[in-house]
């Protein structure tokens, strides 16, 4: 219970921060907005392709710019860490009689909230666009939930990044620098059987595949449970390796 | 009743750098006690060993009875810190970040929303207390942050070079706002690198230099124990500078000669050469200028400058670490954010 108020306090000052300087909220969703634009309108003829498999590249496209969402916003995480540390805002929360868990769980609900937001956001607008979702409301909610999972799970990331570099410019380099590859060296723009053998083979082994693969399904085909599994077990792993590194980066900050 | 008590305290930073090496002190119930001394002297590193930020090498660090590696958590329920740079979140209001203070300290919204306007109303800060903090003036932001440290009423503060930033005219407004929360109750421990503040604020003092302490005591004790008046010599820049001629073995620089003429003159102590004065401590000050003027003269020592003086801490300074403690007085506050407009000392 007193986890909980405390990881609350922490929580509801990030949110407040996002409501006094909404920047922070749209900051992330610029690149997604443009990509989801202009993708779909450029790539628009590649749904007449033999073998793409999709009614239209939007419907093909969306799952993957709610994905790109969540890790543009992981990489947010990462700044604010530092914004944080510079500001000597991280040293008040450090030395206030709260468990340090909290401080970070705290963070990672408004991390949370924020993912959350921006993928509806994103949502409505493909929705305007005339995306259309197969499951239904349901299935969003269920779309949102799965990027939240894998945004938090790639936040470790830009926390390791973050707190072992302690710059925000940096952070956000290499936040680009390692996101734009990986995004398309998955099966983000382009089905597995379009894709060139050798990309299709590093896809399979790209965490991303497996993000997209869920979101698609909900989004096109319906409840496809393996798809829905297998995504949350490469998120668990990867949580479990970048959530590990995030917190040890921590504990050295911090001692 | 000692409120904090530091035994052979000693911090290694990762590259073998001794930060802090050896240092006991404590901190008595009710009273001001500063550490004075320069950049890089281990006042910092003391400190946030002190509130529990930074893990320690060797020795005990005790506040009320606790140490603060056993049970850290109830150590920070009893102090409060303010930092060298002020940890104020620009993106919330004045009251908002008092607020967050309170409700990190386990206080309801309600208890720390009095408590916060409370707060805001002795620091000056009620006209400002619902704008972003981001444009808060430099000394705002120093009083919002002390402002944040009392929220809890902690028993002992830390305070970080509270006034280094600041301009004179702020620096003396908070200056008696230390003091009226002394005698509030509040033990303080402070660094400072101003003579006058430690000379202003502190009851008890310790020099620090070089991760050492080198001597302890009221800034009056410490003064007095220098035993007399301080003397300088300023020699003309050029003639400090020249070196012995050649060919005369034997023969030394005008600012050698004037250290063994000021030597040699009874009462003198503590001869210290400078860059181009020589100063020392005459015992009975005024009345033996004179002999020591003849015994100058005598010596054909070009004499720039002779200043007679009572000891300042400075001297007590350089009576112990062999240089001065010398800073700007007013330097750029270190974080430069915000207006003028509206701000009152």
């Amino acid at each position: 219970m007193r986890s909980l108020r405390e990881i609350h306090v922490i929580w509801g000052r990030n949110m407040r921060k996002l409501t006094r300087v909404p920047m922070l909220l749209f900051f992330s969703l610029f690149q997604p907005l443009l990509f989801l634009v202009l993708f779909s309108q450029v790539f628009s003829s590649m749904a007449k392709l033999p073998g793409f498999g999709y009614d239209n590249y939007l419907q093909f496209l969306v799952p993957t710019i709610v994905g790109l969402t969540a890790l543009n916003s992981a990489f947010q995480s990462g700044m604010g860490m530092v914004t944080d540390m510079d500001a000597g805002l991280l040293d008040k929360f450090l030395i206030a009689p709260i468990r340090r868990s909290s401080i970070l769980l705290g963070k990672i609900a408004a991390d949370a909230t924020r993912m959350a937001i921006q993928s509806s956001l994103i949502i409505v607008v493909s929705f305007i666009m005339g995306a259309r979702f197969k499951t239904g409301i349901l299935g969003i909610l269920a779309m949102i939930l799965i990027a939240v999972l894998f945004g938090i799970a790639w936040a470790g990331i830009s926390n390791v990044v973050a707190l072992r570099t302690r710059n925000a410019e940096l952070t956000m380099l290499i936040g680009i620098l390692i996101t734009f590859p990986i995004l398309f060296l998955s099966t983000g723009f382009m089905p597995s059987a379009l894709l060139p053998s050798w990309l299709d083979t590093v896809a399979k082994f790209n965490p991303i595949t497996y993000l997209v693969a869920a979101l698609r399904a909900l989004v096109n085909e319906g409840w496809v449970w393996t798809a829905i599994w297998q995504c949350l077990a490469v998120t668990a792993g990867l949580a479990a390796v970048t959530l590990t590194a995030a917190t040890r980066a921590f504990r050295k900050v911090i001692s | 009743m000692a409120i904090l008590e530091a035994t052979d305290l000693v911090k290694i930073y990762p590259g073998d750098v001794k930060a802090v090496d050896g240092i006991s002190f404590t901190v008595e119930e009710g009273e001001v006690f500063g550490f004075l001394g320069p950049n890089g002297a281990g006042k910092t590193t003391t400190i946030r060993i002190g509130v529990t930020l930074l893990a320690l090498t060797s020795g005990t660090f005790v506040i009320d009875g606790i140490d603060v590696r056993q049970r850290p958590e109830e150590v920070r329920r009893r102090i409060g810190y303010a930092a060298q740079s002020v940890g104020v979140d620009d993106d919330l209001t004045g009251r908002e970040n008092l607020i967050l203070q309170g409700r990190l300290h386990g206080m309801s919204s309600r208890d720390a929303g009095a408590k916060a306007d409370g707060l805001l109303q002795v620091i000056d800060l009620e006209d400002a207390a619902n704008r972003r903090a981001g444009t808060f003036s430099g000394g705002m932001r120093k009083r919002l942050d002390l402002a944040q440290a009392l929220v809890h009423h902690p028993r002992l503060l830390f305070l970080d070079e509270p006034t280094t930033g600041l301009d004179p005219q702020n620096r003396r407004a908070l200056w008696s706002y230390l003091r009226e929360l002394n005698q509030s109750g509040v033990t303080i421990f402070l660094t400072t690198q101003y003579l006058e503040e430690a000379d202003v604020l502190c009851g008890r003092l310790a020099i620090i230099d070089h991760g050492q302490i080198k001597v302890e005591g009221s800034p009056t004790e410490l003064k007095a124990a220098l035993g007399g008046d301080m003397v300088t010599v300023t020699l003309p820049r050029e003639a400090a500078t020249e070196s012995p001629a050649v060919g005369e073995p034997g023969t030394d620089g005008p600012l050698e000669r004037t250290r063994a003429v000021l030597a040699d003159v009874d009462g003198c102590s503590s001869v210290t050469v400078h860059e181009n004065s020589v100063s020392v401590i005459l015992r009975d000050g005024g009345a033996q200028l004179a002999d020591l003027v003849r015994a100058l003269d005598a010596a054909a020592v070009p004499v720039a400058r002779l200043e007679l003086a009572e000891p300042t801490l400075d001297d007590v300074f350089l009576k112990h670490t062999g240089e001065r403690l010398r800073v700007d007085e007013v330097r750029p506050p270190s974080r430069v954010v915000g207006r003028r407009r509206g701000e009152r000392a």
